[in-house]
């Protein structure tokens, strides 16, 4: 992947991208090329051999047919907002930006359901079904920029997916070009396709197994009421008590939101919102539906809070206070940086019953590195969001923070959770694999890859570690000693 | 590899050989090779179809699982996993050059976190089992096919099995968080997690309604749900199965999602009253079962709002349940429609196909026709709420034709939903009985890939060969793959 793109290559890729008919737009120049360089994992960057921009799927199947013939890698790119570094280009590689593929191509209000190109903003296909009542469930916080290529891609989450699930939950229909440039077509507008699943293997594929070039959403009816609350505790032991009593009162909130001290006391310093600023912990509880349902369901919520010892409970009143309380949420990572110069995010989930004793370990081992960490994060479905904080600055903080987010990891991992809640693995997490899976599920993950992609061409070397590279980090269950299957092409 | 896998008795040489070889790999399993004793394992739920494997395997361990895959991958004998054999579709169908690998053995709960309100469970516990056993928490499972007392977790698994309540509540795969299963190279897998998402590829989702294909599942980590605390039942009569499709189009449209929404015709009505008395109305050409569960405040609302549409839809007749002893009369008739069908006919044929809702009255108005076309009565009794039909051809085997005529008509309905923008299955899988369909369902590419995804999984193609994904050369020899251009695309590609 390091291996800059030789001169003759670079000429034979353009020739066969020129060639392509009708003729898209091509980017090959230093300057005009710099803007792809990264997504939003910025700390990585690589400029690619050639951008190219799609307006059809003739056209983008024809991109893949050439890559596939010269051996060409291709990363894929949406919107270019994503935190795992999916989208980073590959030096000798093409890159396919979907941003120009951006129709709503149908809108079945009857049937609830939009096919859109790749390149539709997320937020833009609510705002497309909402005269018609209907909005599109996942909601990650990007949605004003994100594309939903790439929410297939990297099976995006969001505040409302507790109840509303992932978006490989609200997905009819994937159509893609796979890796030796055949179109094919996942999923159906009923309820359940014969044959394997292959809708939800795409989903969240990273771009390793094909390019989407359309998708189907399924769209839900806004609900009736939406009513949101604010809890200030004593102890984050209570708080995260409380949450866990509500989801095992079998209420499922529309939202379920945590933030700790640190960051209650940012919030407030960089927003000034009347918060209980004395609080140790906050929880977010928003329950939307009908009528009668909200009510009912706020009066439980109510009763669960109080009885786990909530100090101060407040009810927005309205639109606008709801917005406000909502503000703090959504605002709370860019408060953060009034603390410290810098802060590293950590994306893992644990299964709730755990996030006590895990919330309480993360203190723990953060005082141990003798760092700082703040919690803001999505309670309900366990996903956590440690931040520490750190400064740059000072020699050999950044690393002791690096080595704590791994700790952190670790112990995600060790109560049976993930190393990813929704951003992804991308480059970022490449190594966490090999501590999530084992080597035969690893071998599983590459199988599955070449099925789709035997030239192994789409964005190579992102997602799933190559077996050596895992035996190399000494992340990797090797079995006995030995490195299994070593004759296994690793890509 | 063959073009084609011919299953044809194998001789008493390898008979004896891959007998000898498992019959010392299980310990403490049985190992059945011939005689009476293979009987009952000849066939699944669907029962037209029948062969005697080779031999059959029951392991009692993980351990014992991969010595009898190991003696199939040495000798190179494929193998048929079997859970309770319930399967309406013949995914279980066994081999007759190959292993019946029973998995009855394994029928463990393994541990119940009711706080983090999932269970781990063998692959051979039953369905209903599992709900039994964390009943005494106020837990459930929720996927209830039809069979579930008998069917297992496994084979569940295997089919992605639905069930009256899938509607509101998902089929199979939303409801698991994790399978361990062994490939065919004797590799344990661990796929899913108990946390809400997995990096990597879904994994679990593929094997998930894989019929068998990919691998052998060990275990099953089931979310359980709260069991709700009230629930009512609304039925509603209709002059004709159209107002009665509007109706059910109408229901969700509005936002509505109940925990099951089910259509019976005047046919299916008028057979299961003499049979079981439960009040329907004779009159109607269909009616409706609307059923609304989960808080009391959150069931009276929705039950009124579900009578309002009702009869804004034209409904003639709207009845609610009072009480559980008569949702539980209402709802009897539903259960029972099938043998009460059985009653007025001397054979019937159990179509299982999907279609969007939207499409609903177009295609039950199209089916009266082809039933007045060939001839043959049809009763509709299905899931509406989700568009999975289920109508039911009755025809006189001893008539001269009339199977012939039945299997045309059940041939044409299907592709009548793949027209509509619908699928082939519901919810009883590919199995065998649809193998021919799935040339109609998906173009070459889409099969090629499936094809890929299994050799992935099974190069040698030893798991359950010849079920729920047709070979390319079948299909053409079906003749309904669309072929572009008059070439089968990838010639070179191994068709198991």
């Amino acid at each position: 992947m390091e291996a800059l793109a030789t001169a003759s290559l670079r000429d034979r890729t353009l020739e066969a991208l020129r060639a392509i008919e009708p003729a898209l737009a091509i980017v090959a120049d230093e300057e005009g090329l710099r803007p792809f360089e990264t997504d939003a994992f910025i700390s990585h960057r690589a400029t690619p051999m050639v951008a190219v921009l799609p307006e059809t799927e003739t056209q983008v199947r024809h991109v893949v047919h050439a890559c596939r013939k010269l051996g060409v890698p291709l990363v894929s790119r949406g919107a270019g907002t994503g935190i795992s570094g999916g989208a980073i280009p590959d030096p000798a590689g093409v890159l396919l930006v979907l941003t120009r593929m951006r129709q709503v191509v149908a809108l079945d209000a009857l049937a609830r359901t939009a096919v859109v190109e790749p390149g539709v903003r997320n937020l833009k296909i609510s705002d497309m079904a909402a005269p018609h009542g209907l909005f599109y469930a996942p909601d990650p916080s990007s949605q004003i920029a994100c594309s939903i290529g790439g929410n297939v891609a990297e099976n995006a989450g969001g505040v409302h997916c507790l109840k509303y699930g992932l978006t490989t939950h609200n997905l009819l229909a994937v159509r893609a070009i796979d890796g030796d440039g055949d179109a094919v077509e996942f999923g159906s507008a009923a309820l359940d396709a014969p044959g394997y699943d292959l809708l939800a293997l795409m989903t969240g594929s990273e771009g390793n197994l094909g390019v989407v070039t359309r998708v189907t959403v399924r769209l839900l009816p806004l609900p009736e009421r939406t009513d949101t609350l604010l809890a200030a505790f004593g102890s984050v032991g209570d708080a995260a008590r409380a949450v866990g009593d509500i989801i095992g009162s079998g209420i499922v909130p529309a939202a379920l939101e945590m933030m700790d001290r640190i960051v209650i006391e940012a919030c407030e310093r960089a927003m000034r919102l009347g918060f209980p600023t004395g609080a140790e912990a906050l929880l977010l509880v928003e329950v939307d539906g009908a009528e009668e349902e909200v009510v009912e369901e706020m009066r439980r919520v109510r009763a669960i809070l109080d009885a786990c010892g909530a100090a101060d409970v407040r009810i927005a009143a309205d639109a606008l206070e709801r917005e406000r309380l909502w503000k703090a949420r959504k605002g709370a990572f860019a408060a953060l940086a009034t603390i410290l110069p810098d802060f590293y995010t950590i994306d893992g989930t644990i299964p709730r019953r755990c996030l006590p004793e895990v919330l309480d370990r993360v203190y723990r081992l953060t005082a141990e590195y003798g760092l700082l960490v703040g919690n803001v994060f999505h309670a309900g479905d366990g996903n956590l969001h440690p931040c520490i904080f750190y400064d740059a600055n000072k020699p050999g903080d950044m690393e002791k923070s690096e080595e704590l987010g791994g700790r952190i990891l670790e112990l995600c991992l060790g109560v049976g959770g993930t190393i990813t809640g929704e951003h992804g693995v991308g480059v970022e997490k490449l190594r966490q694999m090999c501590s999530q899976f084992r080597a035969p599920e690893i071998e599983c993950f590459h199988a599955v890859k070449r099925a789709f992609d035997p030239g192994g061409i789409l964005n190579p070397g992102k997602a799933v570690p190559t077996l050596k590279r895992c035996a190399e980090w000494g992340g990797l269950h090797v079995h006995g000693g030995a490195l299994p299957r070593p004759d296994l092409p690793r890509f | 590899m063959s073009t084609t896998h011919v299953h044809r008795p194998p001789d008493a040489e390898t008979r004896s050989r891959v007998s000898t070889r498992l019959s010392q790999a299980l310990r403490h399993g049985t190992v059945i090779v011939q005689g009476e004793a293979l009987k009952p394992y000849e066939c699944d739920g669907l029962s037209a179809y029948r062969a005697t494997p080779l031999a059959v395997a029951i392991p009692t361990s993980e351990e014992e699982v991969a010595a009898v895959l190991k003696v199939a991958r040495e000798t190179f004998t494929p193998v048929v996993a079997r859970g309770s054999g319930t399967g309406l579709s013949g995914g279980a169908l066994p081999l007759s050059d190959g292993i019946l690998l029973s998995l009855a053995k394994f029928n463990r709960v393994v541990r119940v976190d009711p706080i983090g309100r999932q269970a781990r469970v063998q692959p051979g516990v039953t369905n209903l089992r599992i709900s039994q056993h964390v009943a005494p928490l106020g837990l459930y499972y929720a996927p209830d096919p039809s069979s579930q007392i008998a069917c297992s977790i496994g084979g569940n698994v295997a089919e992605n099995s639905g069930g009256v309540h899938c509607l509101k509540y998902g089929l199979t795969v939303h409801n698991i968080l994790r399978v361990r299963a062994i490939t065919i190279e004797g590799d344990v897998v661990d796929l899913g997690s108990e946390a809400l998402d997995s990096p990597g590829y879904d994994l679990l989702a593929l094997v998930t309604g894989s019929e068998g294909l990919l691998a052998v599942t060990l275990e099953v980590t089931v979310k359980l749900l709260p069991k709700p605390e009230a629930a009512q039942v609304v039925m509603a009569s209709f002059p004709d199965v159209e107002s009665a499709g509007d109706a059910v189009a109408h229901v969700i449209g509005a936002g509505i999602v109940p925990a099951g929404l089910e259509m019976m015709d005047r046919l299916a009505t008028s057979a299961v009253e003499d049979f079981v008395h439960a009040g329907y109305d004779l009159h109607a050409g269909a009616i409706l079962l609307a059923e609304s569960d989960g808080t009391r405040e959150e069931v009276a609302h929705e039950i009124e709002k579900i009578i309002e549409v009702m009869r804004a839809s034209g409904a003639t007749d709207v009845r609610c349940s009072s009480s559980d002893a008569e949702r539980l009369r209402f709802w009897s008739g539903r259960k029972a429609a099938f043998p009460a069908v059985g009653r007025i006919s001397p054979d019937y044929y159990c179509i299982d196909g999907s279609i969007p809702r939207g499409a609903l009255a177009h295609v039950l108005r199209r089916t009266e026709e082809m039933s007045a076309r060939y001839g043959l009565r049809c009763a509709n009794v299905f899931h509406a709420g989700d568009g999975n039909l289920h109508p039911l051809i009755l025809y006189d085997a001893n008539v001269p034709g009339e199977l012939e005529r039945t299997e045309a008509f059940a041939a044409e309905l299907l592709e009548l939903c793949i027209e509509v923008g619908g699928t082939i299955t519901g919810e009883h899988g590919v199995g065998i009985e649809k193998i021919n369909q799935m040339c109609r369902q998906f173009r070459t590419a889409e099969l090629a890939q499936f094809h890929a995804v299994k050799a992935a999984f099974d190069p040698v193609g030893l798991l359950n060969p010849g079920k729920a994904v047709p070979t390319l050369h079948r299909c053409a020899e079906y003749g309904a793959m669309r072929v572009k251009a008059g070439a089968l695309p990838h010639p070179e590609l191994p068709r198991f």
